[in-house]
């Protein structure tokens, strides 16, 4: 490999048939003069712009587009030689970082030698340890394509925006339950906002055995074991969910907020006394009627209770996850849309109460699909306020443009999968730790389960991880028509005897 | 003589009705080639600066003397019966200097055309390190090896040897062609003048008898000629002859040494008047040298007025830049050759002005 070029912090390889390096590799470029390297990462390969290459693939198709047939006498094997260099690589390479010593620093102020320098490909374990990735908390994402482990500090997601994205079954969901389970290991509090309930069987092996996180993993599903008492809301809590969720207009909430008020000087909020209270509150018919249909959407939804008996599971589990670590699954996969922002806004309502009375220190929150749940608001709370708090996000979604450009900008750690759409590339590389070249270049060619992770759990180094293999039962498969017995029925059946006598008997 | 043993294949004989002659590949050339190259091992090697491609010059070299008017043109009437193609064409270049000599390559390529496909023979290429020392040597011992009657004359200097080693090979290529094939047309890029120091007049009248008693008619074709005729080109004189056609040009005297072993024609052979020198075996009837020129209509693509056999043997044994980037790799992979980069001293001195080292002096 020789250095042939360097524009801005892009530096131009040439690389020979024999090398064998890939996208995605990193290559050191070493200065023996200036006892520096620097560390480059290879984001594309090209072919090298060999001169007269056309005269060369022309001259072979000169017979009305077939190949001319013929024999070369080459006695010296030149031949070699001329396919050596046709097909010669330009080896296209983002600058990382630069290596004094046992040092790495960001600085790539400096150019190494283009005569003298020598470059090699960099193992990725030795970048790991170079860049001191692992830490004293571990987690095992993976294989990188050495065949070495890819292991990452749990305290680089601490206090961390997360996003996981990629196109549908490229293992998304299975590397957000590698993170949660790994983070169980180090008795973290997770909270899981689960869309489809893929999150229920964490607690089960793949064959349905119970596993190790059993007792950590706490379903909770709306309306069936997970329910409010009234009489536990905060005001700001129930007003929150009023006017996000169910879009109550302001001169309502006002009026909204003199019952609850006179009904809680009374002692008696309940569901049935607030449905009362607003029957014969002194208001203007317009106002009854929004505050009518609103208290219908809390009733119908079964999540609101009178019984505080009832309501007690979220708090219990949070405090039991507080101890010994566990995972809270909100189940949202039978909850319709209104339903499931109601359950939303009261749950970050919650936890940020919990939070900021210190009866919680953190959770790392993991929401899947966040747009279908998430009012516009939480979007810059969950980036800018809510992480002062105590609350960690991972957002997990095939539709990137989903997510804010801001969240893209504050994102601490990207862990990307496959996307072959261009305006999806584009929307991720607007990330601020990462450039836009190597996303949409790497991205574009990983393999299903491969994952591209960026960020400060990877020290700013991208690398590429096949993402290990976990042994949790597969919750919330797509369901489909063609299945094995119905396909098997259908190849069965005869066109001419539908059915048989002794079916029939 | 010690030679590295190299994997040297022989080569495989013409897909055409065999003789007795032997038609192996010039085994001479390719032990010369290794054996000079083995005296070059890790000396310093400047790249030529500005490659040029040293085609062999199809420009004849031939001197018109008033030349009799042509007095009508011959048309030509296609022939398609079945006839075998066949071209010839060498390529040579100078890949670099080293502190002793010149390193060039040759390469040599025969075509033809059978049917409708074409086919192809390729030799090459092959790396001289030519020397002071070794300059007679080599040169001469092939031409001894290859047409052992010719005398040996002085060898040629530094400049002319990539054009005259080319000249050796298509020669014995030609050769080869006109002693294997039978009853088909050979084509040659150039002209049928002899007595020229890389033609010599008993080289080109053997091949042309061999050509001659396997049945074959050799047409050769020059693509840019000095030949005037009333003050006008040969070639641009006659454009209101509807091709195809042919324009005999007949009285040409040559000045001596020279001889002229074709009768020279105008051919005219495709609209868009292209026309060009076509010398054909003056020893094959008047008849006979017309049909070989319809015989070739017949059977072969005729663009902008010339054979595609010719053009793409032509074609093939040019080099590209990349393969001569190759070749450079190899004597440097090979010999552990060093390139140093000595500094154009045109380029230097002149800056853009500079002509480059085409224009240096003569050796």
């Amino acid at each position: 490999m020789r250095l042939y070029k360097k524009e801005g912090n892009i530096i131009e390889i040439l690389s020979f048939p024999n090398e064998n390096v890939e996208k995605g590799d990193y290559l050191l470029i070493e200065d023996a003069e200036a006892q520096k390297a620097l560390i480059a990462q290879v984001i594309d390969v090209q072919f090298a712009n060999i001169p007269g290459i056309l005269e060369e693939l022309l001259r072979s198709l000169p017979d009305g587009g077939g190949t001319i047939q013929g024999e070369d006498v080459d006695p010296l094997e030149i031949a070699p030689h001329i396919t050596y260099i046709q097909d010669s690589r330009l080896l296209i390479c983002k600058i990382r970082a630069t290596v004094e010593g046992d040092f790495l620093s960001p600085s790539t102020s400096w150019l190494p030698s283009r005569s003298q320098s020598s470059i090699r490909k960099l193992p990725i374990a030795t970048l790991i340890r170079l860049a001191k990735v692992n830490g004293n908390l571990p987690i095992t994402l993976g294989v990188t394509k050495e065949n070495s482990l890819l292991t990452i500090d749990a305290s680089s997601l601490d206090g961390r925006l997360n996003i996981i994205t990629g196109k549908k079954e490229t293992g998304k969901s299975h590397l957000s339950k590698l993170l949660i389970t790994s983070l169980l290991q180090y008795k973290a509090v997770v909270v899981v906002l689960d869309l489809n309930g893929e999150y229920t069987g964490l607690g089960f092996t793949s064959d349905g055995k119970r596993n190790a996180y059993y007792n950590k993993i706490h379903v909770l599903t709306p309306a069936q074991n997970f329910k409010v008492a009234i009489k536990q809301l905060h005001l700001n809590v129930i007003l929150n969910i009023l006017i996000h969720a169910l879009h109550l207009p302001g001169t309502s909430a006002r009026e909204f907020r003199r019952i609850w008020q006179h009904l809680k000087d009374k002692g008696c909020l309940t569901l049935h006394e607030l449905g009362e209270a607003i029957r014969n509150w002194n208001c203007n018919q317009n106002v009854r009627d929004a505050l009518f249909s609103r208290y219908y959407a809390l009733v119908n939804s079964g999540f609101f209770t009178d019984n505080v008996a009832e309501a007690t599971l979220l708090e219990e589990c949070l405090f039991k996850a507080r101890e010994e670590g566990g995972a809270v699954i909100i189940n949202l996969r039978n909850t319709s849309p209104i339903d499931r922002q109601i359950v939303v806004e009261y749950l970050l309502g919650k936890l940020v109460e919990l939070l900021t009375s210190w009866r919680l220190k953190a959770v790392f929150l993991f929401a899947e699909e966040a747009h279908l749940y998430l009012r516009e608001t939480y979007w810059d709370d969950i980036v800018t306020r809510m992480r002062h708090f105590g609350i960690f996000t991972t957002f997990i979604t095939n539709q990137p443009d989903t997510i804010r450009e801001n969240i893209y900008r504050q994102a601490d750690n990207i862990f990307l999968f496959n996307f072959t759409n261009e305006h999806d590339l584009e929307v991720v590389s607007r990330a601020a730790r990462v450039d836009a070249e190597t996303v949409k270049s790497i991205a574009r060619d990983l393999p299903p389960h491969h994952c591209l992770v960026l960020g400060k759990v990877v020290k700013d180094f991208p690398i590429v991880v096949k993402v290990r293999a976990l042994d949790v039962k597969t919750m919330g498969e797509t369901r489909l028509f063609f299945t094995g017995a119905h396909s098997e029925n259908t190849s069965q059946a005869s066109p001419v005897e539908p059915y048989s006598a002794g079916e029939n008997s | 003589m010690v030679i590295e043993q190299y994997t040297i294949t022989a080569t495989p004989k013409y897909n055409f009705p065999q003789n007795a002659i032997d038609t192996v590949l010039p085994q001479r050339l390719i032990e010369l080639s290794i054996y000079s190259l083995k005296h070059v091992q890790n000396q310093a090697v400047q790249l030529k600066q500005q490659t040029i491609q040293q085609a062999v010059l199809s420009q004849e070299t031939l001197v018109a003397q008033h030349p009799t008017p042509p007095v009508q043109p011959i048309p030509l009437n296609p022939k398609t019966e079945p006839t075998t193609i066949a071209a010839v064409d060498t390529s040579s270049i100078k890949l670099g200097e080293t502190g002793r000599g010149i390193i060039i390559a040759v390469r040599g390529t025969t075509v033809w055309k059978r049917g409708r496909n074409y086919a192809y023979l390729r030799v090459g290429p092959l790396i001289f390190h030519i020397t002071e020392e070794n300059l007679q040597e080599i040169y001469k011992t092939l031409l001894k090896a290859y047409f052992p009657e010719q005398n040996p004359q002085g060898a040629p200097g530094f400049l002319q040897i990539p054009l005259r080693m080319a000249n050796l090979l298509e020669r014995w290529l030609q050769a080869s062609l006109a002693k294997t094939m039978s009853n088909g047309i050979i084509l040659f890029d150039g002209s049928l003048t002899a007595g020229t120091p890389d033609t010599p007049t008993q080289q080109l009248k053997e091949v042309l008898a061999s050509a001659r008693s396997m049945g074959n008619a050799v047409l050769a074709f020059t693509k840019v000629t000095t030949l005037r005729f009333n003050g006008c080109l040969l070639t641009e004189a006659f454009p209101a002859y509807r091709p195809p056609c042919l324009v005999e040009v007949a009285n040409i005297k040559p000045k001596p040494p020279l001889t002229l072993l074709g009768e020279v024609y105008v051919a005219k052979l495709a609209r868009g008047n292209y026309a060009f020198r076509l010398d054909v075996d003056r020893e094959l009837p008047a008849q006979k040298r017309v049909e070989a020129v319809e015989k070739l209509l017949g059977n072969d693509l005729i663009v902008h007025g010339y054979p595609e056999t010719l053009r793409l043997a032509h074609i093939l044994c040019t080099f590209t830049a990349n393969e001569v980037i190759a070749m450079q790799h190899f004597i440097q992979q090979r010999y552990r050759l060093k390139i140093i980069d000595r500094p154009d001293m045109h380029r230097l001195l002149f800056g853009p002005f500079g002509k480059g080292e085409s224009h240096y002096e003569t050796l």
